[in-house]
């Protein structure tokens, strides 16, 4: 049986990614939190990416498959943690793909490394270039961590390296950026704006995790979900009421609000409330034969306040 | 997109009660009853859409139905009423994906609107002429959202492919503003014709409709356009017109000139849609051919600007 090394094991997304895994795999995993009451058979190692110690756990696990979703998404931690965890955790862990024999990588990368733009088209494909750093550097790890692994992927060909771009996940396990946003009661937008966003429920993320390792997909691949609504109607839908502010005000209130800690986004993520990252999953589909199990008003409900 | 989950109808809009919705009712009672039969028209066409729509009403690329049911009585009063538009041979508008190509004139883009009026209550099945916009048009608050809901999109090649690969009728004047701000001593002369809509259509296989708007050309004569201040100013044109800038912004309110729109035969063409563009301007002479003899045509088969 193959051995899957699951990293970020502990988070939501991980959690139910194991319990996917298991079906067909042997499962171990590593997390900077440990996951009480995890699956019997189902190693959990406490360690930090970056440190030596992960790379004794891949030279004890053996696992023939890795699967990077270790992330720190949040900004609670500070730019440089962040960026180093992100960053250099991934250097690390490629290098060990390399020396240790890994047959298979999948990196969750995501949406948002091709960033918010007015000039953005509808439904962009893998080629599409990754911008964010442009107006959100907050995220530019993000960006460095997609870059580093779809660099590693052309270098290493021998290794079946699968870089996914998923869009907003939604659900009631994970932990996302979008989940917090929408997850206020009272949420503010952008006066004047309404971009479509596409979602995708967690279960179907970790079916489509799960479906890259089974086909040993190599390359990078967007991953969409059932569809795409307006932010307002996601709001509305998920039990919240909008609060539009205009964006002259919103920037340097959002600007100080984060400084001063008390709301989690900087103001840079004000442009993905203004303009649309639509993706076209198909070349997802054709590889994997992927369908999503949950249509959006499923993935709302699965969130609402 | 891609979901598995059965499609659903959209929502029916909540119904408005208690007072607001008596006086609503009183309000509607005194419009007259060819207005009243007009928003019925349009709500009716409206339902016949064959655009895709998910469970929330939207389609793929935020247009919503919804909002033209609320929005588009203006712009039906122009095409009854003000501009009295004729519309001959709309039959020819194929279903499935088409790019209908027009001349494009009168300083502000009523063509176009009176175009997607046509389509949208003449054409069986009604379409959605879907506009490519300009570059700037999702930067603007408001005027981003109206776009998307009223189904129009910026005009970059991608959009156009994606709307095309869906099945979408996408209207584009390749004459842009040269044609839009032209003088009126150049009425009905086609300008420059921009080559992109042909590599497109030759990209996706998509048939052109040629169609010829009479009428425009002469909503509000311009005698010259003041393109270098423009460009400083960041404006797309700066026309000076028989009102403006005269009379202020109601000065590029066109005239009540009577509208005629022929369409003409869908085209299918053929070849690599990266040839060189000499190869490309020769197909793209074709289609200007086709709307100058339908211009010609409608010039010559009517009495007056007027009537």
């Amino acid at each position: 049986m193959e051995k899957v090394l699951v990293t970020g094991i502990s988070g939501g997304q991980g959690r139910l990614l194991t319990r996917r895994l298991l079906e067909n795999y042997e499962v171990c995993g590593v997390d900077r939190t440990p996951w009480e009451s995890h699956p019997r058979g189902v190693e959990i190692h406490v360690v930090d990416l970056r440190k030596k110690k992960f790379e004794d756990v891949i030279r004890t696990e053996m696992p023939t498959a890795i699967v990077h979703m270790g992330f720190v998404r949040h900004f609670r931690a500070g730019q440089d943690l962040r960026h180093d965890v992100n960053v250099r955790g991934t250097k690390q862990l490629l290098d060990h793909c390399v020396n240790h024999g890994v047959q298979k990588l999948v990196v969750l990368s995501s949406s948002y490394v091709y960033g918010a733009f007015p000039e953005n088209p509808y439904y962009m494909d893998e080629d599409s270039p990754l911008s964010a750093s442009r107006s959100y550097p907050e995220i530019r790890d993000l960006v460095e961590v997609d870059t580093l692994a779809s660099a590693f992927l052309w270098r290493y060909p021998h290794i079946r390296t699968c870089v996914l771009r998923p869009v907003n996940v939604l659900g009631y396990y994970v932990h996302s950026m979008i989940g917090q946003y929408l997850g206020e009661k009272r949420v503010p937008t952008v006066m004047g704006f309404d971009p479509m966003l596409q979602f995708i429920h967690e279960e179907d993320l970790s079916e489509a995790i799960a479906l890259a390792l089974e086909h040993n997909l190599q390359g990078v691949f967007n991953v969409t979900g059932p569809g795409e609504v307006p932010l307002h109607t996601a709001i509305e839908e998920t039990g919240g009421s909008a609060i539009p502010i205009p964006e002259t005000v919103m920037r340097p209130l959002f600007d100080r609000l984060f400084r001063w800690g008390l709301i989690p986004y900087p103001a840079g993520a004000i442009d993905f409330l203004k303009y649309p990252i639509t993706l076209s999953g198909s070349r997802f589909i054709d590889a994997t034969g992927f369908r999503c199990l949950f249509g959006l008003e499923e993935i709302f409900q699965s969130v609402r306040r | 997109m891609s979901g598995v989950s059965e499609r659903r109808r959209p929502r029916a809009p909540a119904r408005r009660g208690g007072v607001t919705g008596a006086l609503g009712d009183l309000v509607g009672g005194l419009v007259p009853l060819s207005v009243r039969r007009l928003q019925g028209q349009i709500e009716e066409r409206l339902r016949k859409l064959p655009t895709a729509l998910n469970e929330y009403g939207y389609d793929a690329f935020g247009m919503r139905p919804e909002f033209l049911r609320t929005q588009s009585l203006p712009a039906a009063l122009l095409y009854r009423h003000y501009f009295r538009v004729e519309t001959h041979d709309i039959d020819r508008l194929p279903s499935g994906r088409v790019l209908v190509i027009a001349n494009h004139a009168g300083q502000l883009p009523f063509d176009a609107s009176m175009l997607g009026m046509a389509m949208l209550l003449e054409a069986d099945p009604p379409r959605i002429a879907r506009g490519m916009g300009e570059y700037f048009i999702p930067r603007l608050p408001f005027v981003s959202v109206a776009a998307a809901r009223g189904g129009a999109l910026v005009g970059t090649p991608e959009n156009c492919i994606s709307m095309l690969e869906r099945g979408e009728a996408v209207m584009v004047f390749p004459e842009g503003v040269r044609g839009m701000n032209k003088t009126f001593s150049k009425r009905y002369e086609l300008q420059r014709f921009g080559l992109g809509f042909m590599r497109l259509a030759l990209e996706t296989g998509t048939p052109i409709l040629p169609v010829g708007i009479v009428g425009s050309e002469e909503q509000q004569p311009g005698f010259a356009n003041l393109s270098g201040l423009a460009s400083a100013l960041g404006l797309p044109a700066l026309p000076i017109t028989l009102t403006f800038p005269w009379l202020g912004p109601l000065g590029m309110l066109p005239m009540p000139v009577k509208y005629r729109i022929y369409f003409g035969e869908p085209i299918e063409f053929e070849g690599d849609p990266s040839d060189e563009d000499a190869v490309i301007e020769e197909k793209v002479e074709r289609v200007k051919g086709e709307i100058q003899s339908l211009l010609d045509r409608g010039v010559h088969e009517r009495k007056g600007i007027f009537t």
